[in-house]
């Protein structure tokens, strides 16, 4: 029975700490707050909401997407993602970028969008027809 | 309203059932017959909801929410099948339904096993009677009305012939930013139609649609295969939780060993069905992201897998008599495969992944998360309140010690190793919960060692005798396959130049895996086919790891900008983008690009669409299968070249305006009626416009027509004077209008437009090992559930 525990316990508390360790270095924090994000120096999950009227490019050469995005305060800020633009970007409702802030724009690795299952009241204004 | 009440009887079915096994095991005997009843009842119940809903779908029965939200009348019979599992209320609905059929199993195969079915049914039930709770309308009904919270429909979906009702317009809203139409559809407008005698399937004619991505083949197999996976991980906790009710620990091995294979077998293929979408669809490139929802699915099925191994002892130990060794374990492990599925559940339905994963579900409300909560936690306490109930017995009938060298310890740190693995995948995938996360190469990391002590260990393992080997013995058996091994890795190192130290350990621990279950295998295939499953299904992981190393560490991939007609090189291929054309009835566009390897022809075909679903672009990769190397081309964009699109000129009625020397004179605005326009019939707005060219005069009368919220815009054109005249825009109030004007022949001639198609291109060396490695596992559980079954009788 001891030899159960022995090779067990070993594996366990090497993988533990190895995992412990690994899990701080590359652990990434969700941040939606871009006064944050533009003064961390550490990679950060960037959560907010694309600016529609400052529209988006894609740069064909460089293989970059550019947009804007804008915290629950309003406070905007320039994304640029290595790649092209996403499936399902268009209507997007909210917009997650994994990367870094440098040199006045995000630079994002990774891009994921949120999509709104069902049209909320609060975007649907009564019109006068 | 059929469907809830028949769901709602299921549920008192469901509790009826497990009240009276509960009582059955308490000793009244006559209770047994009742039980039995109430759960075919149930589960017959929960096949006609099931039914209802198929045909609520069929019919586009869109009074109720969940067919409006998941479906469309447009979508091919077996799309429609699928939305049943679309969205989050069928997807319960789905884990319900198999659950309950499932069950019907487990009933009959529990009562020829001695006084196993009252135990085991009735902790089933009680897993049934959470799930149906679930779908109960208190939390996600798929039967519910349309009309019970008010919703937004877009005015694209409702009959146009009856917006003109008057009290109708009370209800229709439009969003200021998009010019978007919506009927707020609430109760009160169901009532108004219906004393007005229109029922709500003739007011809503359209649903909005399943989501382009999982418009495709595999939404029909991957997630009734997953969920039955899932279903199936409760019968082991049953098995559990009955051992401990009667406090013997003896037969429930044998009983629940095929059940717990069969359930890793299927839930492996479900998971691995779910990659192959991804790498089918998504176009990335990949099969496995570790995303917290594939995550999720992953961590019960190593649990379970490594539940296998332990059972294995416990059985094997039984030989001479007694409980057997590992007991303790064997409880843990099955009870923890099922609260890890529900553990998935609460991580992809509550709503905590929402900015995590991609397929997360949106948040579902408090009450959902807190229900969730107590589902997974009445099954935690249960389980391991039981546990500590009957610890002491337990402890007391612990087994004798192992040898170092046996194969009993070697299985029980597979089991070790398996669970370290799972818990990798398990800190990594919940970090959302203390919102963080965890990048990508956490998992690689991790990962990469166990798998290299999961290779040689199960190769090791394998040599080892049970009891007891001598380490003499050992070396001398492993010499075979050790030969065989330092070959294979050595050609294959040299050949692919590798030179990163843990692939080089990555393919040695692997190949040896691979070539002790062969030669295990070889020994077999000549005496008894049955003993064939575990290394069939350990050759089948071998092979899969072989796929991974291939395609994940040696793919090669490179963006290709393909002007039309001319061809470019990229990884040994040349590529001609040669022209698109329409698919689908002109929904979508496969771009052609001729391929030509070596002389070897063939033409493939990316897709890009942009969906009505979402308005947005599209893309889905094409890929060539090859024994070696599949290539992978992902669409990235396509530039139609400069083509001149016309010039836009803004004019108010009376003004006249000079174009390339044809003079355009804004003569007449055709006021549309408005009161068709708000009653939803089709108008047409016309403008009229004279054009004087080379002293003659012509009319020429671009138009809008349509209905609200869906105009054309109707260009006209005079070939005489060359020139072609659209609508871009009105303005209703001040009548200016935007028209593009263009010359039907151009003046000076353009340089011509080149067309570009952007891609990005890769190998993925020996990803076919991937699937086929899967298969084959699978192939391999289910031979050892064949051999499992007939000793499950005691």
């Amino acid at each position: 029975m001891k030899n159960k525990y022995v090779f067990g316990g070993a594996i366990i508390v090497i993988f533990l700490g190895l995992m412990a360790y690994l899990f701080t270095q590359s652990n990434i924090q969700y941040e939606n707050n871009f006064q944050i994000v533009k003064t961390k120096d550490k990679t950060v999950k960037a959560t907010g909401a694309w600016v529609k009227s400052k529209n988006y490019e894609i740069n064909k050469q460089n293989r970059t997407f550019t947009f804007y995005m804008e915290d629950e305060h309003g406070i905007e800020m320039k994304v640029i993602f290595d790649g092209t633009i996403p499936n399902n970007f268009e209507s997007a409702r909210s917009v997650v970028v994994t990367g870094k802030y440098t040199n006045g724009y995000f630079h994002a690795k990774e891009i994921l969008t949120k999509c709104p299952s069902k049209y909320e009241g609060e975007n649907v204004k009564a019109s006068g027809i | 309203m059929v469907g809830s009440i028949v769901l709602s009887f299921a549920l008192l079915c469901s509790l009826l059932a497990m009240v009276m096994y509960f009582l059955n095991y308490k000793g009244y005997k006559n209770t047994l017959n009742y039980g039995r009843i109430a759960y075919h009842a149930m589960a017959m119940l929960v096949i006609v909801a099931a039914a209802l809903l198929w045909h609520a779908i069929l019919t586009h029965s869109y009074e109720y929410k969940y067919v409006y939200d998941y479906s469309s009348s447009d979508l091919p019979l077996g799309f429609l099948i699928s939305t049943f599992w679309g969205g989050q209320e069928g997807s319960f609905m789905l884990w319900l339904l198999l659950s309950s059929i499932i069950g019907i199993v487990l009933q009959s195969y529990s009562s020829k096993r001695g006084d196993l079915e009252p135990r085991v049914m009735a902790v089933f039930t009680l897993a049934t009677t959470f799930l149906l709770v679930m779908v109960s309308p208190m939390f996600k009904n798929p039967f519910t009305y349309i009309w019970s919270d008010p919703m937004f429909i877009d005015i694209k979906n409702v009959n146009a012939s009856l917006l003109s009702m008057p009290f109708l317009q009370n209800f229709i809203y439009s969003d200021g930013q998009t010019n978007q139409q919506f009927v707020k559809m609430t109760s009160d407008l169901y009532a108004s139609l219906t004393s007005a005698g229109i029922s709500v399937n003739q007011f809503i004619i359209n649903g909005k649609g399943l989501n382009p991505q999982l418009l495709n083949f595999w939404m029909q197999i991957h997630p009734p295969i997953l969920f039955t996976g899932f279903s199936m991980s409760t019968v082991p906790f049953a098995f559990a939780m009955a051992a401990m009710m009667k406090n013997d620990y003896r037969d429930w091995v044998k009983q629940s060993f095929p059940w717990v294979l069969a359930g890793a077998g299927i839930l492996g293929l479900g998971i691995m069905l779910g990659g192959y979408w991804a790498y089918e669809m998504l176009g990335w490139g990949g099969y496995w992201a570790w995303d917290p929802v594939e995550n999720s699915s992953l961590i019960p099925w190593i649990i379970g897998v490594a539940s296998v191994h332990t059972l294995l002892v416990q059985r094997k130990s039984q030989n001479k008599g007694g409980t057997g060794k590992f007991a303790k374990t064997n409880l843990i492990l099955c009870m923890l495969t099922y609260i890890l599925v529900l553990y998935a559940t609460f991580l992809t339905r509550s709503g905590v992944l929402g900015d995590a994963s991609v397929h997360s579900f949106v948040d579902p409300g408090m009450l959902v998360y807190l229900f969730l909560v107590i589902f997974i936690g009445v099954f935690i306490v249960l389980g391991f309140g039981m546990l500590a109930y009957r610890w002491k017995y337990l402890s007391e009938n612990i087994q004798t010690e192992e040898s170092l060298l046996s194969r009993e310890l070697a299985l029980f740190t597979a089991a070790v190793v398996l669970c370290a693995s799972a818990i990798i995948v398990f800190v990594g995938t919940s970090a959302p919960l203390i919102s963080s996360a965890v990048e990508t190469s956490f998992y690689n990391q991790m990962e990469l060692p166990i798998v290299i002590i999961i290779g040689l260990l199960n190769g090791l393992s394998l040599l080892i005798k049970w009891k007891h080997s001598e380490g003499q013995e050992l070396f001398k058996k492993s010499i075979p396959a050790g030969i065989a091994t330092l070959v294979f890795s050595g050609v294959v190192i040299i050949f692919a130049g590798i030179t990163n130290l843990m692939v080089i350990l990555m393919i040695f621990a692997t190949a040896f895996s691979l070539f002790v279950n062969l030669e295990i295998a070889i020994k077999i295939i000549r005496g008894n086919l049955k003993m064939l499953g575990a290394y069939v299904a350990h050759i089948g992981i071998a092979i899969f790891i072989l796929g991974i190393i291939g395609s994940a560490v040696y793919s090669q991939e490179k963006d290709i900008d393909l002007v039309k007609g001319k061809t470019e090189q990229a990884l040994g291929y040349d590529m001609t983008f040669t022209g698109w054309k329409p698919i689908d009835g002109g929904k979508k566009y496969a771009f052609n690009i001729n391929v030509n390897k070596n002389g070897k022809k063939y033409a493939i075909s990316p897709v890009m669409y942009i969906s009505d679903y979402n308005n947005s672009l599209m893309r889905e990769p094409a890929i060539r299968v090859g024994m070696t190397h599949d290539l992978y081309i992902s669409p990235v964009g396509y530039d139609e070249g400069n083509q001149e699109a016309g010039t836009t000129v803004t004019l108010g009625v009376g003004e006249s305006i000079d174009y390339k020397g044809t003079k355009i004179t804004y003569t007449n605005f055709d006021q549309p009626d408005l009161t068709k326009m708000t009653s939803g019939q089709a108008i047409s707005m016309g403008t009229k416009l004279t054009i004087e060219k080379d002293g003659k005069k012509y009319n020429i009368e671009p138009k809008i027509e349509g209905s609200m919220g869906n105009f054309s815009y109707v260009a006209d054109q005079i070939k005489d004077a060359n020139i072609k005249i659209q609508i871009k825009k009105v303005d209703p109030q001040s009548q200016k209008t935007d028209f593009i004007v263009e010359q039907l022949v151009k003046d000076t001639p353009e340089k011509v437009p080149q067309e570009v198609l952007s891609i990005q291109a890769s190998i993925k060396p020996f990803i076919s090992l991937v699937w086929i490695g899967i298969v084959i596992m699978v192939v391999g559980f289910f031979v050892s559930v064949g051999r499992r079954l007939k000793e499950s009788f005691i």
